[in-house]
């Protein structure tokens, strides 16, 4: 009924695709049935994780990413998925004062150390921290999906190195991508922060 | 002209929020009782599905139901290329089959293992020549092509035809498209030098940084949709078609939109947004559909890649006498794109051929849909054409800006196959502007210097799009506070322009930007109707209808001054807080009171009578649920004459390190030609933002499938290569040449698309020039292709190849 | 899974042992079915795609043990749960190793480097696009190679040392330690091995599915560097698409000992050019005695793609390795 392209009869085909439940098997979690034979030790699902300051219970499952649980437990939906992969850094959060991608750390695996999000910047007062006042100024978000990423990864930055050529700068703030393409703002943005900091 | 607001940099509303991260996205919502839903999507390019086997998936734990296409399309699938909701007749690896919700999203993806999916592959295609050439696969059921009004059809060249095409000739086939003006052969026949070639340009993914990610629920019989758009107006109504639900009854919220670059400007080219919609009515549960960044990929389609060849003839002045060009144009597994077609229009616009003719045929392939993407067509064709500028200019002695200068549009020019007059065009001042601030002539003698492996190359790019469109409306309300409420429905989707357009009401009645308010955000705030956010349009259509409404206000604020403290309306005039009587400024009301008055009065003064009768469905439910609130300004705005045009011109010095095929550039300027400038600092990011694009164009950005199995292969951002911070320069410099375009009431045009082409064209360019004049023809030049260049490698690439390295 | 996106990571069992013993009992009794965790950069994608199905798994970083870089009677010891961040910036490294700082710092990106670790580095796994989609390829234990075909999508593929799979060694610190002359440290429940970098990697003809020698229940648990190159002359460099995020088309790491201009010794290695880290011992054959020149690297750089064998899309892998291998010698 249709011509076959000639090219079709050299294609390798991959094999078990057409019917996606022949992976089932294979994608199953089967640890459940393994479960038996498990070690003991593994890790409790309830824990105390420090976020912005504030310590809160929560009852995380072994493999959830910090990203999830900031996002999803918490409620603390500053912290973008762009990716979810480490390919992008909108879900950059601090940990122990570094920049770290959310969607790709374990939260049992930060536990017990200083976690810290776009929504715990403010002071009390509700001033904005100099670095959220400089991308303001300078306007430097465009659609602000990567914003809280980029601010957490200049605050981590200006943390390690408080007066950072624009070189410098540039090189840390290298795992955020900005898909707007507003590199320039942001950049500018950071040296205008480490200048009011 | 002294404004108070325009021009003047002001902070937008949403900026706080988009620093602190409280503004919301759609994937930032919850809903009591909410249900997440994932998609099953194609595993075969092109196939039928013969048999969905869900009582497995259904009968888990935690599922709470799916949708198929045979939900959502009772009566049949529509026989038409166009995404779909879901489909059971997929043309791509990835396009959504059914949807699963659960309890969470891990169970989701859990359930969707036990789904047992029965495909009947056909054959697929995924560059058009292969589809093109006799015996080739067809993207479609129906053929590889979509006529409109038509439907499916089948294009069939010969080998013969395709071969000759790949090595350089002119198609000989019949397009499917075609205009031209002037005289052709004349032009070529007054030539001096001619420059003729096949060329390639890449498709490659839109991308945004958010996901489209949707959540829908339903209360009283209304749908409620969380989404995401470039204009949540425009997108409003036909968003409601898709779902089926009248547009009384639907409301959009959309706050702020994570990136649209022209693939979220209209319902059509996001129709998974009814995906949730459909859900949550079949369940009768709130549906949350994260979408993830593969799904982006694969469902949030892609810029046209063009197979083309064109032809260019130059006097000895360097004026252009001639262009001919003919393009096949990958239209992807969904059908759309009209890139050729705006290249073609772009080409004339910026180098003002006297004569041209533009022939295209599109073709479909079994990948990720095409459709506007910023500077569609413009900004490929751009990268092509600026090293053939320079070749001109080698060959007829000239310097490579005095070409330019030429061959630029000035005012009372024309463009275009109807030959359509700018509304205004200062490309020569624009080009006068970067070559100042980049200090062309400084710079001219450092081209092709050579410093160990590294050479030093020069390039001059152009960017045009049509920029301005209008017959949308404008709704503005001033309450009994004197507060002024501006109802606009322009999306904000980064580039700020729903409160800088906004700021035309404010100017009209010279109000302090403290006493306004932007009402916005979600459509059952009562909005008017935008354009679709696509086209660099948003600046020059959208403050034509807020100065409208207010210039409305206006009027009917001087007639109630008159009615109540005597005279004829003319006799009045505002300060920014009063109306007052122009010979005695003591006689007069305040905002307050007269809007006080207008609620006692009703009818045309609060929009419960003489509504403008043109207005679009949208505005006009707006406005009769806005009626008797407060005194109102109304305004449909009638059609401009002549061709808005946005322009750019981008200057880059690069150094190129010919051992590595690696580059840095040492010097960026990027200057804007978009008639009055409205908002500087918002301006600026278009000129640093679309810089940053036209690096992607020009040397990065891919679209990969795989030729054996058809499935994609760049689907994050680091397959398909989107540029990071080290891969532009630390500074950009930007510029504006300010001057009003008469069609708009701040003299404003748009720049969004052209700041982008400028510079993809100026890199190509300096890489050409680093490289002795060398011409790829191609875009991106990847840093393969420099090494094989210099090493003087031609390797196995296939000509003019699509959705592969190299196209 | 090709056909479906998978996103969440799934229902997985984690241990955190806080003492070497315990980390090695666990990969001891849960073999295959766990899953050594490092900064886990390089494994929640291959989880979240489902395209990798461990029961549990075993996190190493919180063993302090295996942290932190030592100076050592005969050079520096790192622990390999170390971040690359940490090998960078480290001051010790950078005026002994500078290859390795380099290196490291030409990793991914900030945040990456910022919690990936040097094992996670070397152990990493192929970063071809077919393997990494899930497909029923050679290195997952199928008998096709997607890659080396007529249509294959190869540009990023190997040069040398295929056997029927054609994927390269994906690390930038690897080809370091190598030139180095590094020994892996490997630990298991039976005792310790000692492994010589360059013997720790494996190509696809000794074992397709494994890019390292390590066994069941081992664990890579530090890395030593020996006196013999500190201070060294050294080069590397790294050609990348991007410059952030993307893995090298090809890096270089060299090493020289060169007194009054002669090369007293050296060590030359190509990362992404085959599916370990190529030494070039015909170039450091070639050049070992000379006069370290720009005549002489043009003279030998040639030597340095002898026997590749390129595929469709990846010839200019060749010109680019010998001229970074020029550069190296030019330094
Ligand atoms: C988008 C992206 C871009 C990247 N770009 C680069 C790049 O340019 N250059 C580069 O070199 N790398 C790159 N990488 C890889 C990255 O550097 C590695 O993923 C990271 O270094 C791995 O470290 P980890 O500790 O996080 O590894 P993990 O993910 O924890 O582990 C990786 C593998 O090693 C095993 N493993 C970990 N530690 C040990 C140990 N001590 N003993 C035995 N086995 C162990 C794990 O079981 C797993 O199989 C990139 C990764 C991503 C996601
Ligand atoms: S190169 Fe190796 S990993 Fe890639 S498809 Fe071939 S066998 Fe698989
Ligand atoms: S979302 Fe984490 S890096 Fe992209
Ligand atoms: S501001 Fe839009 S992605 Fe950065």
């Amino acid at each position: 009924m249709y011509p076959v392209n000639p090219k079709l009869t050299r294609r390798r085909f991959i094999k078990g695709v057409i019917a996606s439940g022949a992976a089932a098997t294979s994608t199953s979690i089967w640890y459940a049935a393994n479960g038996a034979e498990r070690p003991p030790g593994a890790v409790e699902r309830l824990i105390r994780i420090n976020v912005n300051g504030q310590v809160r219970s929560v009852d995380v499952p072994p493999q959830e990413t910090l990203a999830s649980t900031l996002r999803y437990k918490l409620g603390l939906t500053g912290t973008k998925l762009g990716c979810n992969r480490g390919e992008c850094g909108a879900c950059t959060v601090l940990v122990d004062d570094i920049p770290s991608y959310g969607c790709s750390i374990l939260t049992h695996s930060v536990k017990a150390m200083r976690i810290e999000t776009v929504e715990g910047l403010e002071s009390a007062n509700g001033d904005l921290h100099p670095v959220q006042q400089a991308f303001v100024e300078e306007l430097s978000p465009q659609c602000g999906y990567c914003t809280p990423g980029q601010v957490m990864a200049a605050v981590g930055l200006l943390r390690a190195n408080p007066n950072p050529t624009r070189e410098e700068a540039r090189q840390g703030m290298a795992g955020n991508i900005c898909r707007c393409g507003s590199y320039d703002s942001y950049l500018n943005g950071v040296m205008r922060a480490a200048e009011i900091g | 002209m002294a404004y108070m607001h325009i021009g003047k940099d002001f902070v937008p509303p949403d900026a706080p929020g988009k620093v602190t991260g409280r503004i919301k996205y759609s994937e930032d919502y919850t809903r009591e009782g909410m249900v997440y839903a994932r998609l099953l999507t194609s595993p075969v390019p092109h196939g039928r599905v013969v048999n969905i086997d869900a009582s497995a998936a259904l009968a888990m734990d935690g599922v709470v139901g799916i949708l198929t296409a045979d939900d959502v399309y009772p009566d049949g699938e529509p026989q038409s290329t166009g995404l779909k909701i879901l489909t059971n007749e997929p043309t791509l690896v990835g396009e959504p089959i059914l949807a699963v919700a659960a309890v969470d999203e891990k169970t989701a993806e859990s359930a969707m293992a036990l789904i047992s999916l029965t495909i009947e592959r056909l054959p697929f295609v995924l560059d058009p020549l292969d589809s093109l050439r006799e015996g080739g696969a067809d993207a479609y059921t129906g053929g590889n092509t979509f006529v409109f009004r038509q439907g499916f059809a089948q294009e069939k060249w010969t080998s013969d035809q395709i071969t000759s095409f790949q090595n350089g000739r002119e198609p000989s086939a019949e397009p499917q498209q075609s205009w031209e003006y002037g005289d052709l052969e004349a032009g070529f026949a007054s030539s001096d030098f001619v420059y003729e070639t096949s060329f390639s340009t890449a498709g490659y993914p839109h991308m945004s940084m958010e996901p489209r990610s949707a959540m829908a629920y339903w209360e009283n019989g209304k749908c409620y949709l969380h989404g995401t758009s470039q204009s949540l107006t425009a997108l409003a109504e036909p968003m409601a078609n898709i779902i089926g639900v009248p547009l009384e009854d639907f409301v959009f919220i959309n706050e702020a939109t994570g990136g649209g670059f022209g693939q979220r400007s209209r319902a059509g080219s996001i129709p998974s947004m009814a995906i949730p919609a459909r859900f949550s009515q079949k369940i009768n549960r709130p549906v949350m559909m994260r979408v993830t960044r593969e799904e982006e990929f694969t469902i949030g389609g892609a810029r046209q890649g063009l197979q083309g060849w064109i032809k260019v003839g130059f006097r000895s002045d360097g004026s252009m006498a001639a262009m001919d060009m003919y393009c096949v144009s990958d239209s992807g597994g969904k059908g759309g794109g009209g890139d050729a077609n705006s290249a073609a229009a772009g080409v004339s616009a910026l180098y003002q051929s006297e004569a041209m003719r533009f022939r295209n045929t599109s073709i479909g392939t079994n990948t990720g849909h095409r459709g506007a993407q910023r500077g569609p067509g413009e900004n490929q064709i751009m990268a092509i054409v600026a090293p053939i500028m320079d070749k001109a200019a080698e060959a007829l002695g000239l310097d490579r800006l005095a070409i330019r200068k030429m061959n630029a549009a000035q005012n009372g020019d024309v463009s275009g196959s109807r030959s359509t007059p700018f509304t205004s065009a200062y490309m020569p001042e624009a080009l006068e502007m970067a070559a100042e601030q980049f200090d062309w002539e400084g710079r001219k003698s450092r081209s092709r210097q050579a410093n160990g492996s590294k050479v030093t190359g020069l390039g001059i790019g152009q960017g045009y799009h049509n920029a301005g469109r209008s017959g949308m409306d404008g709704i503005v309300r001033m309450l009994p506070n004197g507060r002024l409420q501006m109802h606009t429905g322009v999306g904000n989707l980064g580039t700020y322009s729903y409160a800088s357009t906004s700021r035309a009401a404010a100017e009209v009645l010279k109000m302090s930007w403290d006493d306004c308010d932007i009402i916005t955000g979600r459509t059952d705030r009562h909005l008017a109707i935008s354009s679709p956010q696509d086209g660099s349009n948003s600046i020059f259509t959208n403050t034509r209808t807020a100065y409208g409404a207010a210039q409305d206000m206006l009027a009917k604020m001087k007639e109630i001054a008159a009615m109540d403290l005597g005279g004829a309306a003319a006799d009045y005039d505002i300060d920014g807080s009063r109306v007052y009587q122009i010979t005695d400024n003591t006689v007069g009301m305040t905002y307050a009171t007269v809007a006080q008055r207008a609620l006692e009065l009703g009818g045309k003064f609060t929009g419960e009578a003489e509504v403008p009768e043109d207005l679009n469905s949208l505005t006009a439910l707006s406005v009769s649920r806005l009626a008797g609130s407060a005194l109102m300004g109304i305004y449909h705005d009638p059609r401009h004459a002549g061709n808005p045009p946005g322009f750019a011109v981008a200057m880059i010095e690069i150094e190129l390190d010919t051992e590595t095929g690696k580059f840095d550039i040492i010097e960026l300027v990027n200057i804007a030609e978009c008639g009055t400038v409205v908002h500087p600092q918002g301006l600026k990011n278009q000129l640093v933002g679309g810089a940053v694009w036209g690096i992607g164009l020009s040397v990065l950005e891919r679209h990969l499938y795989d030729p054996q199995n058809g499935i994609p292969a760049s689907t994050g951002f680091w397959q398909s290569k989107i540029p990071t911070y080290l891969d532009t320069p630390a500074n950009i410099g930007t510029g504006w040449v300010d001057l009003p375009d008469p069609e708009n009431p701040v003299g404003a045009r748009g720049i969004g698309e052209p700041s982008m082409g400028s510079v993809s064209a100026a890199l190509n360019a300096a890489i050409s020039d680093a490289l002795d004049g060398h011409l790829f023809d191609a875009a991106p030049v990847t840093t393969d292709m420099i090494i094989n260049h210099v090493a003087g490698i031609s390797e196995e690439a296939i000509p003019l190849a699509q959705n592969n390295f190299r196209g | 899974m090709v056909a479906t996106s998978h996103d969440v990571m799934p229902d997985i069992e984690l241990y955190q042992p806080t003492d070497e013993a315990s980390a090695l009992a666990l990969a001891n009794t849960l073999g295959s079915d766990g899953w050594l965790l490092g900064g886990g950069q390089d494994t929640y994608g291959w989880l979240k795609d489902r395209n990798k199905t461990p029961a549990a798994m075993i996190e190493l970083t919180q063993v302090d043990a295996w942290k932190g870089i030592r100076e050592t009677a005969d050079g520096v010891e790192i622990g390999a749960v170390t971040t690359i961040t940490e090998i960078a910036t480290n001051p010790l490294i950078q005026s002994k190793y500078a290859l390795l700082s380099t290196a490291a710092g030409r990793v991914a990106s900030p945040q990456i480097r910022n919690v990936g670790t040097l094992g996670g580095n070397l152990v990493q796994d192929a970063r071809c696009w077919y393997y990494r989609r899930g497909l029923d390829c050679y290195r997952a234990g199928g008998n096709i190679c997607y890659a080396d075909s007529p249509e294959g999508l190869n540009r990023e593929h190997a040069l040398f040392g295929s056997s029927r799979c054609v994927a390269v060694s994906p690390s930038d610190t690897a080809p370091a330690l190598v030139a180095l002359d590094a020994t892996m440290v490997v630990s298991s429940v039976g005792g310790q091995r000692l492994i010589a970098a360059q013997d720790f990697f494996v190509g696809p003809a000794r074992d397709i599915t494994h890019m390292t020698v390590l066994n069941e229940g081992e664990i890579l648990t530090a890395v030593r560097i020996p006196n013999t190159w500190a201070n060294a002359e050294f080069y590397f460099e790294k050609v990348a698409d991007r410059n952030v995020w993307d893995f090298a088309l090809v890096n270089v790491a060299a090493a020289f000992k060169v007194s009054g201009g002669t090369i007293e010794d050296v060590r030359i290695v190509c990362g992404a050019v085959e599916c370990v880290p190529r030494r070039l011992d015909a170039v450091e054959d070639a050049i070992r005695g000379q006069q370290r020149s720009e005549q002489l690297a043009e003279e030998v750089a040639s030597i340095a793609s002898e026997g590749a064998r390129p595929l469709n899309y990846n010839h200019f892998k060749v010109p680019l390795m010998e001229n970074l291998v020029k550069r190296a010698i030019r330094g």
